[in-house]
């Protein structure tokens, strides 16, 4: 992990925080949800109410979509981001949406409140530069065939460009496991906490392809210490123009956003209970106090606090 | 050429032709102000002969006799209806157009070339009533329209406070990766300069915020937007690229309305202008009459008038009718050299 001057990890591990729209990403614990395409405005205000009142605290719908044929969806562009615009003013979430062309970084800030890169697009450096001048917020994408020195250097691009405020997500990586999209990847959560001060989240739509598997990966993502997750929501997933078979219906999402915030409750209750029986002098529980110190440059419990 | 080519040239000529349609409807409308009633059998028979009498290629006699009978019916119609009529200055589409119509929704907005025109046509009776910009919170005051307000007869018979908002506007399905450069008017091009450099286009001033909007409408560019009002992208036919894309939020503009007559007695606020002797305390003495009066002023502006005399505007809250109001009037006009009250009205807030 050598040149990573600028994300690389901070002397005494300080966490960068990232406010957006006023949610500071790295402090609380923040879930990015909504359709994967904008298709029509009725869908995609629809989600947004729903996903709003499950909890989501942003909102993120593609506009325009790197696919793999060209005669596939490619989204509605200008028009999907107006209908993002119309969906924030209405619920008042902030917006990511993804950018996939050099000439539309600016436009695409003029609308979005966070711009993400897709992973296919992870080492494409020019769009990198054009997203670091920028100066939005960005959501950087796992490249599926990236290691995490990889990932960081890409992150390194748009800080060099004076935009410290890069968000990473971890979105799975090929490897010959064919059962899956993806194999998600969870293991980078610690690793990036451990090499980098940059917040990540985690995307279990992507990394596994499979509806029933984004809960269990959600909270396995909640348990290793993940800032926040990304999960695709679709008012009638039969329906939708894109990733059909990985989105949750509102319902599924609100049920699921409980048990997401169940598991950060007792997480942070165990915390607590930790802390005041540290704070007594009592020994610490088993197997917590015997980790490297350098694998655990923060209480992954920390963020449930809040 | 393509049939895209040629639809796009058939979009081209009719942005025209509604343009030319409401330019004629406005004609008729004034004209009926000159005639002892709304038909005239001889004007509307030499119109349709020379209009069929011309028609010698595709569009035919025949076609065109019934088109300018449908015509001549609506400008008839819209002579017997006579809305009443406020001029502006400015192409269709402009920001004082749009206070024009939040101002009374039924009234006929007539665009001038220059200000002078408005108050002008106002005197001469041809227009009812005149709407004329004043101020702006972000560009100050609005020299040429201050200057004529000193001198003329006319009155203030209402105002309106609105925010101005700026859109990028293009050609309906332009790909806006094409877009290079924005024409509109040099305040406007001003108000939207962190907008512009952000998407690295190139400011190009034009007369006007709503002729930039024609223009566009009327030339189809496809690498050059204008940047005018939602209105004037209705109008034209445009496609709003990005709204709200002024660099300040507090971006306002107070209208007056003016015609040859005071309006009711019963207003919230009224408007004077005077001058002063050139000597100490002078503006003070006048001003002071309002502050033991305790009437709030809202509005004071000095306006060159002649070499070494400058006229003062003065808003004030409160009616004419009020005693106590009038008092400080006739106070004043002791006082100050040409006291003057330009109208007592009411001033809504968009």
């Amino acid at each position: 992990m050598n040149n990573l001057k600028l994300t690389g990890r901070k002397p005494g591990g300080a966490r960068s925080v990232i406010e957006v729209g006023g949610v500071r990403i790295g402090e609380e614990f923040v879930v990015i949800a909504g359709p994967c395409s904008v298709e029509t405005e009725e869908q995609t205000i629809r989600t947004a109410v729903a996903v709003k009142e499950a909890g989501a605290k942003m909102l993120r719908g593609g506009a325009f979509k790197p696919r793999t044929s060209p005669y596939a969806f490619q989204g509605l562009g200008l028009k999907g981001l107006k209908i993002l615009d119309k969906a924030k003013r209405e619920t008042g979430l902030p917006i990511v949406t993804e950018v996939v062309d050099t000439r539309d970084v600016s436009w695409v800030g003029e609308y979005a409140d966070i711009l993400q890169i897709g992973a296919r697009n992870m080492q494409n450096f020019s769009l990198l530069r054009e997203a670091g001048k920028s100066g939005k917020p960005i959501l950087l994408k796992r490249g599926m065939y990236s290691t995490l020195e990889e990932w960081l250097n890409c992150a390194e691009y748009i800080l060099a460009e004076g935009n410290d405020r890069v968000i990473l997500c971890e979105r799975g990586i090929r490897t010959f496991e064919t059962y899956t999209r993806n194999t998600l990847d969870l293991s980078m959560v610690p690793a990036v906490h451990a090499e980098s001060h940059l917040p990540i989240i985690v995307d279990p739509s992507h990394g596994t392809g499979i509806l029933y598997m984004i809960e269990p990966m959600s909270l396995s993502a909640v348990a290793a210490g993940a800032d926040g997750l990304e999960i695709e929501v679709h008012i009638d997933p039969k329906s939708a123009m894109s990733d059909k078979d990985q989105q949750l219906t509102p319902e599924a999402f609100k049920a699921f956003m409980r048990r997401v915030d169940r598991l950060r409750e007792f997480m942070a209750e165990r915390a607590m209970a930790d802390a005041d029986a540290a704070s007594r002098g009592d020994p610490p529980p088993a197997g917590q106090g015997s980790k490297p110190k350098a694998l655990t440059p923060r209480d992954p419990f920390a963020d449930a606090m809040d | 050429m393509t049939l895209k080519d040629l639809r796009e040239d058939i979009d081209r000529i009719d942005a025209r032709m509604l343009s030319l349609l409401d330019e004629r409807m406005e004609k008729a409308l004034l004209a009926r102000a000159f005639k002892p009633g709304v038909a005239d059998a001889a004007r509307e028979e030499a119109v349709l002969d020379r209009i069929t009498r011309s028609s010698r290629c595709l569009a035919g006699p025949d076609f065109t006799g019934e088109l300018w009978k449908r015509i001549i019916a609506e400008a008839r119609a819209i002579q017997s209806r006579k809305p009443k009529t406020v001029g502006f200055q400015g192409e269709h589409g402009a920001n004082s157009e749009v206070a024009a119509r939040a101002w009374d929704a039924s009234a006929a907005a007539m665009p001038c070339r220059e200000f002078s025109d408005v108050f002008d046509a106002v005197r001469d009776g041809l227009f009812d009533y005149g709407i004329v910009p004043v101020e702006n919170s972000l560009g100050g005051i609005v020299g040429p329209v201050n200057s004529i307000l000193i001198n003329t007869d006319l009155k203030i018979v209402a105002a309106m406070d609105m925010p101005i908002s700026h859109c990028l506007l293009a050609v309906p399905g332009a790909d806006h990766r094409e877009i290079r450069s924005a024409y509109s008017h040099s305040q406007a091009l001003a108000q939207c300069r962190n907008f512009l450099a952000r998407n690295k286009l190139e400011a190009r001033p034009y007369y006007d915020t709503a002729g930039a909007a024609r223009m566009i409408a009327q030339e189809r560019p496809k690498d050059t937007a204008a940047i005018a009002n939602r209105f004037a992208a209705e109008i034209y036919d445009l496609e709003i690229i990005k709204d709200e894309i002024q660099d300040s939020e507090n971006n306002r503009t107070r209208f007056l309305i003016i015609a040859k007559e005071g309006g009711s007695q019963d207003g919230n606020k009224c408007s004077a202008v005077f001058s002063t002797e050139d000597k100490a305390g002078a503006l003070f003495k006048t001003l002071e009459i309002f502050a033991s009066a305790g009437i709030n002023l809202t509005r004071i502006e000095s306006v060159p008038n002649k070499p070494g005399d400058y006229a003062i505007f003065l808003d004030f809250d409160g009616s004419i009718a009020d005693p106590g109001v009038s008092a400080a009037v006739e106070g004043a006009s002791g006082v100050a050299r040409n006291f003057r009250v330009l109208g007592c009205y009411n001033e809504r807030k968009l």
